[in-house]
């Protein structure tokens, strides 16, 4: 009862106990259809092919996890080597991001130069840029300096900013942090470059880690720089090899499929799990895509 | 004293140049790592697309200018041009609005103060927050098949359904659908919005006998029009980008018969099947300025319709 | 210990210039406050002390040194913002020992100076504290802290009270005070706030739109404001100032009409003047009955009654307003006409521009 009260919001009139539980009947349902795809991917990872088809249940009869070992090497190239790749290109992007845009942030955010304004406008301006307009020169330039099949394409624009939404989501965190802090740094003998690593890094933490995280995930999930940029298998992401799966063998092995699909969700889904408040509160307050 | 003012004021311009230079130089150093981006990632590879727009390039031998050639057949003497437009927006009108009505409106239920909001709300995120992976594009390809998940529930109903990835005239639906599942993140900033509208307004509309009916369409609805114009933008311009389902449910064909022939997939076919880059890159400036129409009409009609304070 | 000189100072933002020219010079070991309503500049005037604003033009010296263009951690000076501006990251120690850290001094040197300034400040128990975890009186010891370590030669302080209750602001006052007398160095202290002003200062200095109005002790500037606007920004309750005319002047007198009343002035004018001028006289000075001249009969409107003290607001009989502050609990209603009576040396006349007239 006395939780009941906290839960109401101050201002809306109470519905009576059968209005909150109808919607409650409501939320249930399209929470079970939005979950249920996900439930019958995993049960079906763990069935044979015959029961796949056979029933929507998400209760596999005969739950195995052959399916797993049999996707794990369905490639000449092992999944873990895909995976491996993605893990390392994740991070290096992650490193990659946090440090230049938190670079740029923080010049946009804090300091005075001339020309501010303008190059602020550009940073806002290449947000709304569809990535396709660059694609092809970029391609170009990697193949010239001999780039494609490794990883440079991948991890060096992230080491240049290139994901000019993280420059505005830490802009937006640093004009939340006082100016008085940087003040009384600067009345303590501290330049720039002190103030930006001893008081705006440690106080931006959340918004580092936010930025972490969603450049984590993206790059995870990144399907077209890898297709165009990674040619030859021992260095495909783990999307590539997925997709590559489906064409060779996704006709025959449809658990094995599924197995290696559950496999690929599983990183973004321990962010999800260890960092939902965080991905929640960035999408939140500064309105992100996905 | 006039010698000490004729003294002090040059020393003093000095003193400033000195010390704004000091300051350019100290925040270009935070941005080089930006600006050598933005100059040789961004702003030079998209002039160079641009002038490659006007050539013949196969990546092998040099570009060949042939002016207008590529605009010229792009809009006279390209069946697929017509089909990737047709697509594309069919499901940019279909899928932005329905996701955001149905983020909307999940939203509002939320924001009633219900128990179990968080987990709720976990959920509802989830799939958008997994929904970009190639996984979820392939989960998708077998849930509509002919014997997929989606047939399975309708045969309990006793309906024997089609192969919906595999019909023309429904693939692009099963794409729709995806996108709509995806509703997580609008809702979420709906529900930030939702936050931010001070409750004393609801009270004193409800003094004033206003029904809850008319307070969602006199207050809510008016409050939260930048927040729907916000996202409105957001997720046309990702759905104009949408790439990775369509190229998974086709096998990168875009069928069956172009039905699911997305204009990115289109342009990547262009690239990087058939290697005509001045080609393609005439389609991505197309692109780049379709989405810049779109942006500065929505901009220009937000002023009729986005409510904002002040 | 070390003094300030100000001369011919500008700061202009953009085309606007919010500092005109001014001039003050600040004595070693002298308290002097920065006083004055919001936008006066003051503020700015502190920064550019601190080195936080560029000087648009003009000379600021300490001790006869050019600081001009002298970085703000070189100037040797601290400061105390009005946010405190605590590092909301470090414990109480790391906050106050930043400064020493930044400029590299021996770790056995910032401790011992962190645990003297934490003993003066007595607040050695809160060293392991985050700034969160501490009251707002607390957290002002701090930021107080966190100047002293660096042995300064000059103490700023940006309102440095306005976020605390009324009680702990004026418990801080008198610490405030009490460490100036205890370190003995100079402080330069920005309030809006004129009891803060009246209770801390050795020299006060008024500031509006810019320009200095008066430089002088608190008690100069209340028995002897140089023009109407620091008559009436200094004092509470307001002085009252009504509109008069002077009829007549002669050594060591003037005759004044006020409210249709002829008053004898016994004070000397700086200068010849016949018409408009401005009559004022402090709430304080009047008293209801009483021997001395008056006013003539005024229309009660409201009454405060503060217990050790009661305000009487009325009105005379030419409608202009009038506030009475007496000793004691007075049995005063609204709409009861009362007379108060004053002593006439402790009258003000002003110009129509407002330069005091005597």
């Amino acid at each position: 009862m006395k939780s009941d009260a906290a839960a109401h919001v101050p201002g809306t009139p109470r519905r009576g106990a059968f209005g909150s539980l109808a919607t409650h009947a409501v939320l249930i349902g399209v929470s079970l259809v939005m979950v249920y795809p996900l439930l019958w991917m995993i049960a079906s990872s763990l069935k044979p092919d015959s029961e796949i088809f056979n029933s929507a249940s998400i209760f596999p009869a005969h739950p195995n996890l052959s399916a797993y070992a049999r996707g794990w090497y369905g490639l000449k190239v092992s999944f873990g080597k895909f995976f491996t790749n993605s893990a390392v290109i994740a991070v290096l992007a992650v490193i990659g991001n946090v440090m230049s845009c938190s670079l740029a942030a923080y010049a946009f955010a804090r300091l005075r130069f001339r020309g501010r304004n303008f190059w602020f406008a550009i940073m806002l301006g290449t947000l709304m840029l569809p990535y396709h307009v660059t694609l092809i020169p970029q391609y170009v330039l990697f193949l010239n300096l001999g780039w494609v099949d490794t990883f440079l394409p991948l991890v060096v624009p992230k080491f240049l900013a290139a994901d000019a939404f993280f420059i505005f989501l830490m802009v937006q965190f640093f004009r939340g942090i006082p100016r008085e802090l940087d003040e009384a740094a600067i009345m303590d003998g501290c330049g720039p470059w002190r103030i930006y690593w001893k008081i705006m890094l440690p106080l931006a933490v959340p918004a580092l880690a936010t930025a972490a995280v969603f450049s984590f995930i993206w790059t995870w999930d990144d399907f077209f720089a890898p297709l165009i940029y990674l040619n030859d298998m021992e260095s495909y992401t783990f999307q590539v090899g997925l997709r590559t799966f489906v064409d060779s063998s996704g006709q025959s092995d449809w658990s094995g499929l599924f197995a290696m699909s559950v496999v690929g969700l599983v990183p973004i889904f321990v962010m999800f799990i260890f960092f939902q408040r965080l991905l929640i509160d960035g999408i939140a307050t500064t309105g992100m895509k996905r | 004293m006039t010698l000490a003012v004729r003294e002090s004021a040059p020393a003093t311009s000095r003193r400033i140049a000195r010390k704004v230079l000091g300051h350019d130089a100290g925040a270009y150093l935070f941005l080089a790592p930006w600006l050598i981006g933005i100059f040789v990632l961004t702003v030079g590879p998209a002039l160079g697309s641009l002038y490659l727009s006007f050539t013949r390039f196969d990546l092998i031998t040099e570009p060949r200018f042939v002016g207008l050639a590529n605009y010229t057949r792009i809009f006279t003497n390209d069946a697929k041009f017509l089909a990737a437009m047709k697509v594309t927006f069919t499901y940019v009108l279909l899928a932005v609005p329905l996701k955001l009505i149905f983020a909307l409106s999940v939203a509002i239920v939320l924001n009633k103060g219900l128990r179990g909001l968080t987990v709720y709300r976990a959920l509802f995120y989830l799939p958008s927050l997994l929904g970009g992976s190639v996984a979820i594009a392939v989960l998708w390809r077998k849930i509509f098949a002919k014997d997929g998940l989606f047939n399975d529930v309708l045969s309990t109903f006793g309906i024997d359904g089609v192969s919906w990835i595999g019909d023309p005239d429904y693939a692009l639906y099963t794409l729709v659908v995806l996108s709509i599942w995806q509703f997580g993140s609008p809702m979420i900033i709906f529900l930030a919005g939702l936050r931010q509208i001070p409750q004393d307004l609801y009270e004193a509309a409800s003094l004033d006998g206003a029904s809850k009916r008319r307070q969602f369409w006199k207050i809510t609805l008016p409050l939260l029009t930048p927040i729907i114009f916000f996202n409105a933008i957001i997720q046309t311009i990702e759905a104009f980008k949408a790439f990775t389902p369509a190229f998974i449910i086709s096998e990168g064909t875009g069928g069956p018969v172009n039905s699911t022939l997305f204009y990115t997939l289109y342009l990547f076919q262009e690239a990087f099947s058939y290697f005509r880059m001045g080609y393609a890159s005439a389609l991505a400036w197309i692109l780049l300025v379709i989405i810049a129409c779109f942006t500065a009409v929505s901009f220009i009609s937000a002023r009729y319709w986005v409510h904002y304070e002040e | 210990m070390a003094s300030v000189e100000l001369r011919n100072i500008k700061k202009r933002f953009g085309d606007v210039e919010i500092i005109h020219n001014l001039d003050l010079r600040v004595e070693p070991g002298e308290f002097t406050v920065f006083v004055g309503p919001s936008g006066c500049g003051k503020s700015t005037l502190l920064r550019m002390i601190a080195g936080l604003e560029e000087i648009t033009a003009g000379d600021m010296k300490i001790d006869g040194q050019l600081m001009n263009d002298v970085a703000a951690a070189s100037r040797g000076i601290a400061m105390v913002f009005q946010s405190y501006a605590l590092y909301p990251h470090m414990n109480v120690f790391k906050n106050m020992a930043f400064a020493l850290e930044t400029a590299r001094f021996p770790k056995a040197e910032i401790e011992q100076r962190v645990r003297r300034a934490a003993q003066i400040l007595q607040i050695e128990h809160l060293l392991q504290r985050k700034p969160k975890q501490l009251s707002g009186g607390q957290r002002q010891r701090v930021a107080i802290g966190r100047a002293i370590v660096r042995n300064p030669r000059i103490f700023l302080f940006d309102e440095p009270l306005s976020n605390l209750d009324a009680e702990l602001r004026v418990q801080m006052r008198v610490e405030i005070a009490k460490l100036h007398r205890d370190l003995g160095t100079t402080m330069i202290y920005v309030t809006h706030d004129q009891v803060e002003a009246m209770t801390m200062a050795d020299k006060i200095v008024v500031l509006r739109a810019g320009r200095i109005e008066q430089v002088g002790t608190p008690l100069a500037l209340y028995n002897e404001p140089a023009n109407q606007f620091v008559a009436g920004f200094i004092g509470n309750p307001k002085m009252n100032l009504l509109k008069a005319e002077l009829a007549d002047a002669g050594p060591g007198r003037a005759l004044v009409n006020v409210a249709g009343k002829p008053i004898d002035v016994p004070r000397q004018l700086v200068e010849q003047h016949r018409g408009a001028v401005t009559f004022g006289i402090r709430p304080e000075h009047m008293e209801l009955g009483g021997a001395g001249l008056t006013l003539g009969p005024a229309r009660v409107q409201v009454v405060e009654q503060l217990g050790g003290e009661t305000l009487i607001y009325a009105e005379l009989a030419d409608g202009q307003p009038l506030t009475l502050q007496m000793q004691g609990q007075k049995r005063v209603l609204p709409g009861e006409t009362v007379e108060a009576s004053f002593d006439p040396a402790q009258c003000h006349l002003f110009l129509p521009e407002g330069r005091s007239l005597c």
